[in-house]
């Protein structure tokens, strides 16, 4: 038996409730007026003064940063660090949720505050944290050292340590859609399974993990698209080879000092995460009562 | 009891319709004040507000510049100054695009002075309120007086290397054998001068540095080893990394390494083979006050007493030639312009750097990424 057979019938719902005066939704409009304002003023008008920014010659700037050479390697570090980051949070994040839902009061609470600990720490500290525990005479190294393991590895301004910073930047977002998901998931399911014959294992596999996949693929979209943006652990964590693309709109604004090419390339990334972002919504995503 | 009304609420509660409209009324007067409000502030806050704000680089520099320059000043003239960090090209190129400018005065690099110009990004030298008398004509430019020279020098942790083994040219510098591990470089490569280092433990003559030959200088840190350089961004980076440990040898300046050394730090360095490089000091084209902007480069340049005190703090050489007669001969003979050093320190081509600074970024870029 699979899920799908004890899945709830649909009860019809109850028509929508129009307001009093005829079908134009004014209400509603004006409900929605405080976050347009906010909303607009706090993004959408800076993006309009970077989109005109970036479009000081028409189209050239979009050309001069696509034929960059450093662009693609960026990209690629991009993808690659993100990849990396949002497979591992991801991993971790569902063993924590799972943990999380399952566990009862004190040890749940301690759960709680553990994952929120990174959440409420700003990221400059959490960085420097891990530049002292990393580096070369740090506290890791003086650790190994001090029970005879003379580790000639380095361990800060590379790869390894910008994926360590990002996680654990990272994990508590992955966390929390996640754990949202598994809440909602109806334990006698499980229960259901196994009074049919299924195996605990084989019970949690066939109910909690097709039930949780809707946050799961939140959680990564999530954490991708939070990756992606990253500034400050590749300058603080990584080295030269692990520039990332805000890094490169940081070079092109800085150090070049070209604001429309680092305007430009901004607005690419803009565009490439809206694609990410569209081709979620139209992912098919199933919950426990039908699809969502 | 009636002090419940008939819809059950308390009386007190009870937000009638004439309750509601004296509330929007009240509203839409205090909403009406707001500008007279804002600008009473904004007329004490300018008339208060004669204060120039200046970007400079940071950290012990910052403290030094407060101790030599701004207190006296403030007390000479009254106007407060307000003392910044993270000068740039790109922070004077922001400024000018804001009227009125955040800082007025931005302190920069002599390539980022010269693409400064190009720009239209400063305003013209106010000879009448600067006096530049003293200061030699090289140093003085159209739109910017260069108020001091640095000496680019390399560094190393004597906790680790005595300074009787310490590197006495970049050959040393770059011999991994004799001093293993890190070396942190300026990746700040229009300020910091790694390319010129690079070149000068290649074996390149000290003055037959310019046209830097840039591949060769790649070739040069790639002998070195990417993996043994760590790139600081900031100037305080490389004195933080030497302190804490985490590197024995990084390249710094003279003025950033002696303030660490009276502090307590362990840190020694040799002015041999270093580089002398100049900052610019300019008013933005955009600054609200211009007046006692200038007054200040004034102060900066011309006032002997505060050009000794800074020589004495930083090390570092004030243009200002009569200051140079009040500091102690033991003193100027380790500064950047002391004739002792002449033919072992190479002086740092603005020019060069100004033409090719966007495209040896690049390049550089390009190879840190390869």
């Amino acid at each position: 038996m699979s899920a799908d057979e004890l899945r709830v019938p649909r009860t019809p719902r109850p028509p929508l409730q129009q307001s009093g005066a005829g079908r134009f939704p004014l209400d509603r409009l004006l409900l929605l007026l405080p976050i347009a304002v906010l909303y607009g003023l706090l993004m959408l008008v800076p993006l309009s003064f970077i989109m005109k920014t970036s479009l000081a010659r028409g189209f050239g700037h979009y050309r001069e940063v696509l034929e960059t050479p450093v662009l693609w390697r960026v990209v690629e570090n991009t993808v690659v660090i993100s990849t990396l980051t949002t497979v591992i949070s991801l991993i971790l994040a569902y063993v924590y949720a799972a943990a999380l839902w399952r566990s009862h009061s004190v040890f749940r609470i301690f759960l709680f505050g553990l994952i929120m600990l990174p959440f409420w720490t700003g990221v400059l500290v959490k960085n420097f944290a891990w530049a002292a525990l990393l580096q070369d005479n740090g506290v890791i190294i003086g650790l190994l050292r001090a029970i005879g393991i003379e580790a000639q590895i380095s361990l800060l301004h590379n790869r390894f340590a910008v994926i360590l910073g990002m996680v654990h930047y990272v994990l508590p977002y992955a966390v929390f859609p996640i754990y949202s998901a598994m809440v909602a998931i109806d334990w006698r399911l499980v229960r259901a399974a196994q009074s049919l014959g299924a195996s605990s294992r084989r019970a949690i596999v066939a109910v909690v993990v097709p039930l949780s996949l809707p946050g799961v693929l939140a959680a990564a979209l999530l954490t991708f698209i939070i990756s992606t943006g990253f500034f400050i652990t590749p300058v603080l964590l990584g080295g030269p080879r692990d520039m990332m693309v805000a890094n490169l709109v940081d070079f092109y604004a800085n150090d070049i000092v070209d604001f429309s090419n680092a305007a430009a390339l901004a607005m690419l990334v803009v565009a490439a995460i809206s694609i990410l972002v569209i081709a979620y919504q139209r992912l098919p995503k199933e919950g426990q009562y039908g699809a969502l | 009891m009636s002090s419940i009304n008939r819809n059950g609420l308390p009386i007190s509660l009870n937000l009638g319709a004439s309750t509601r409209r004296r509330f929007i009324l009240r509203s839409a007067a205090a909403a009406a004040a707001l500008p007279v409000l804002r600008s009473g502030l904004i007329d004490v806050a300018s008339a208060a507000g004669e204060a120039v704000t200046f970007a400079c680089y940071g950290g012990s520099y910052n403290d030094n510049i407060t101790k030599a320059f701004l207190e006296g000043f403030e007390k000479k003239t009254g106007i407060k100054v307000a003392l910044g960090a993270d000068a740039s090209l790109a922070l004077a190129k922001l400024q000018a695009e804001v009227n009125p400018a955040q800082w007025d005065i931005v302190e920069l690099t002599g390539p980022e002075y010269e693409v400064a110009v190009k720009q239209d990004l400063l305003l013209p030298l106010d000879t009448g309120l600067v006096d530049a008398s003293k200061v030699p004509a090289e140093y003085k430019g159209s739109h910017g007086i260069k108020y001091a020279l640095f000496l680019f020098v390399m560094a190393w942790d004597q906790r680790v290397i005595p300074d009787e083994t310490a590197p006495k040219s970049w050959a040393d510098f770059w011999d991994t054998a004799k001093y293993p591990g890190k070396r942190s470089l300026s990746a700040n490569i229009g300020d910091g001068s790694a390319l010129e280092a690079a070149l000068l433990a290649d074996g390149v003559a000290i003055d037959k540095l310019y046209p830097l030959d840039v591949d060769r200088a790649f070739k040069s840190l790639e002998r070195l080893g990417k993996a043994n350089i760590i790139w600081h961004n900031t100037n305080q980076e490389p004195i933080q990394q030497l302190t804490s440990g985490e590197v024995a040898l990084a390249t710094s300046f003279n003025g950033r390494v002696i303030p660490a050394t009276r502090s307590g730090a362990k840190i020694g360095f040799t002015p041999e083979y270093g580089g002398v490089s100049g900052d610019y000091l300019g008013v933005v084209k955009t600054s609200g006050n211009a007046k006692n902007a200038f007054k200040l480069i004034d102060h900066v340049i011309s006032d002997d007493q505060a050009d000794a005190e800074y020589i004495k703090l930083t090390t570092y050489t004030s243009v200002n030639t009569e200051a140079l007669k009040l500091v102690p001969p033991e003193l100027a003979d380790t500064l950047p312009t002391s004739p002792k050093l002449a033919g072992k320190v190479f002086i740092k081509d603005d020019a060069w750097w100004a033409a090719n600074l966007e495209k040896t970024l690049l390049q550089f870029k390009q190879w840190q990424l390869a």
